[in-house]
């Protein structure tokens, strides 16, 4: 159901690209967060929040290039704990649902604390990592 | 309101902390000793819970946990699969020589374990792990201490075809329910079709039934979940009744111990894998390779979720299969065990090396980091505990088993 109305969002970002643009993750219905360096956004929504621990949930984001960046290639999303040196135990998988709109799935965060929800965006030889901190209880 | 229930729990810390040291256990007392004498060790001083480790209460319940039927195990929550598989699960012909049934090892009389380091197997030789209790099994995310089973029915059938355990086959346990009259009968009043002439399928269904059965083998409440409602609904007076010692073992365990890391939720298990520096070498030369192995086994069995087997065509519960990644690190990690009654299911650990409640908190005490894997978590320090902060760990996990009726 969600995914569908994802679908529908999506092709109306398709149609609106100008407005996107200067509000990235426009598409995403609800809570957003929003990260960003020089050359992209990423907004983001999980399926639930605040994320539990040991649950496994969706992420929905939209990446966004700015001024002349061109769109990743392609796009990971995972999650480790700094302080403790290790990641999940489980691999996202990301779906593309339309030009610069994905969902991944399959996280799951089997400990209480802080983690880092990464984002890698891949274009030519170049990763560029947007990273946002989740406290999980 | 989530905010406010939290604001009336952290209220409560306050009584709490002020509460009369009466439950302690005896310490010596704080007076001055003669210049001579070494100095006494002082008293605990009274617990007063943060609000932080008060949500950390809260999240290890409530308890017993909403039950829900497994998908994936079509008779899951039926009576007659229940009634059918408590049977099959007291039958010794389910192994190829007749002489272990499932309750050989998982005894009711023991929390459903056995009492031994290592299980015993059909043929008389040690098998290579601890036996796991089957209490409160339903609704897991992994099975076994290498989670090579994604789901309770596979878990269940493993032993079974095991040549090293109850050592039988598909055909052995087909033959079985065909053959006599009364599981015929039941097998088909369970499936509502008697056992067909394909004799895995057949196999398979004598483990949702015992499935069925071990979903029902839930503990009872303990001191430990008293104390927890009581601070939920602001019950100065029951939360009173919950020992001091207890009451201290558990600050520091969703403290400084930092044990919920892993020992969380209501299971008081997040159901993962860790290494805690045991051995899992089984024989010279010879290791358990652990989660490793069992992400190996897992992907490769026709059990599974994604599996032909599994009769929930959405695979609904199937997402931990789909992205469960094999890591170098995983090798000699095990199970997070469940520390529900955990007084009751010792020894402890995946080969059973340790045989008491009060030396497992030794081994976290005086943990070796020397044997953690170089490239594993940092998340585990020597505790450093004294004599009287292990009597109070203990204390507290032996308040998370169900007293015995008198």
């Amino acid at each position: 159901m969600k995914g569908s109305q994802l679908l529908v969002l999506g092709a109306a970002l398709t149609a609106s690209a100008a407005q996107a643009s200067t509000q990235c993750g426009a598409a995403l219905p609800g809570d957003k967060r929003v990260l960003e360096n020089a050359r992209y956004q990423v907004a983001y929504q999980t399926s639930v929040n605040p994320v539990p621990v040991g649950t496994h949930f969706i992420v929905d984001f939209a990446v966004c290039p700015r001024g002349k960046a061109a769109a990743p290639s392609s796009v990971r999303v995972d999650a480790n704990m700094p302080d403790h040196r290790h990641g999940m135990n489980y691999r996202p998988k990301v779906i593309t649902i339309a030009p610069g709109l994905y969902r991944a799935e399959g996280l799951l965060l089997h400990m209480p604390g802080r983690w880092d929800l990464t984002f890698d965006l891949v274009t030519g030889n170049t990763t560029q990592r947007l990273a946002s901190t989740l406290r999980v209880e | 309101m989530k905010h406010g229930g939290f604001a009336a729990v952290a209220g409560l810390a306050v009584v709490l902390a002020g509460t009369p040291y009466a439950q302690a256990p005896v310490a010596p007392a704080a007076a001055p000793a003669p210049a001579a004498a070494p100095a006494a060790p002082a008293a605990p001083a009274p617990v007063a819970f943060t609000e932080a480790q008060l949500r950390a209460i809260q999240a290890l319940g409530p308890w017993p946990t909403p039950v829900r039927a497994d998908p994936s195990n079509r008779v899951s929550g039926h009576p007659d699969a229940i009634d059918f598989g408590a049977t099959l699960f007291a039958d010794p012909r389910l192994s190829r020589d007749g002489t272990l049934a499932c309750a050989t090892c998982h005894r009711a009389g023991r929390a459903f374990t056995d009492g031994l380091p290592r299980g015993l197997g059909a043929v008389d030789v040690d098998v290579d792990r601890n036996t796991t209790t089957v209490q409160n099994v339903g609704g897991q995310r992994w099975y076994g201490w290498d989670g090579a089973a994604d789901n309770l029915w596979a878990m269940s059938l493993r032993p079974m075809l095991d040549s090293r355990e109850m050592g039988g086959n598909v055909a052995h346990l087909a033959a079985l329910v065909r053959t006599d009259p009364v599981l015929q009968t039941r097998y088909a009043t369970v499936f509502g079709q008697p056992p067909s002439g394909d004799d895995e399928h057949v196999a398979v269904d004598v483990a949702k039934a015992l499935a069925a059965y071990q979903e029902t083998l839930v503990t009872g409440r303990t001191p430990f979940d008293d104390f927890r409602d009581a601070l939920a609904r602001g019950d100065t007076e029951a939360a009173a009744r919950y020992p001091a010692a207890a009451r201290r073992g558990l600050a520091f365990f969703v403290g400084e111990g930092r044990c919920t890391m892993c020992h969380s939720g209501p299971r008081f298990s997040n159901g993962e894998f860790g290494d805690i520096g045991i051995s899992y070498f089984i024989a010279p030369g010879k290791v358990d390779a652990g989660r490793h192995g069992g992400i190996a086994q897992l992907k490769s069995s026709r059990y599974n979720l994604l599996g032909p087997f599994n009769d929930d065509a959405k695979r609904a519960t199937a997402t931990s299969t789909r992205h469960v990644a094999l890591e170098h690190r995983n090798y000699g990690e095990f199970k997070v065990p469940s520390l529900r009654n955990v007084a009751r299911t010792a020894p402890y650990m995946h080969n059973g090396s340790i045989p008491t409640l009060r030396e497992v908190v030794r081994h976290y005490s005086n943990l070796d980091e020397n044997r953690l894997h170089a490239d594993g978590e940092r998340i585990l320090k020597p505790l450093g505990l004294s004599k009287y902060d292990t009597d109070d760990l203990v204390a507290f996990l032996e308040s998370l088993t169900t007293p015995l009726a008198p």
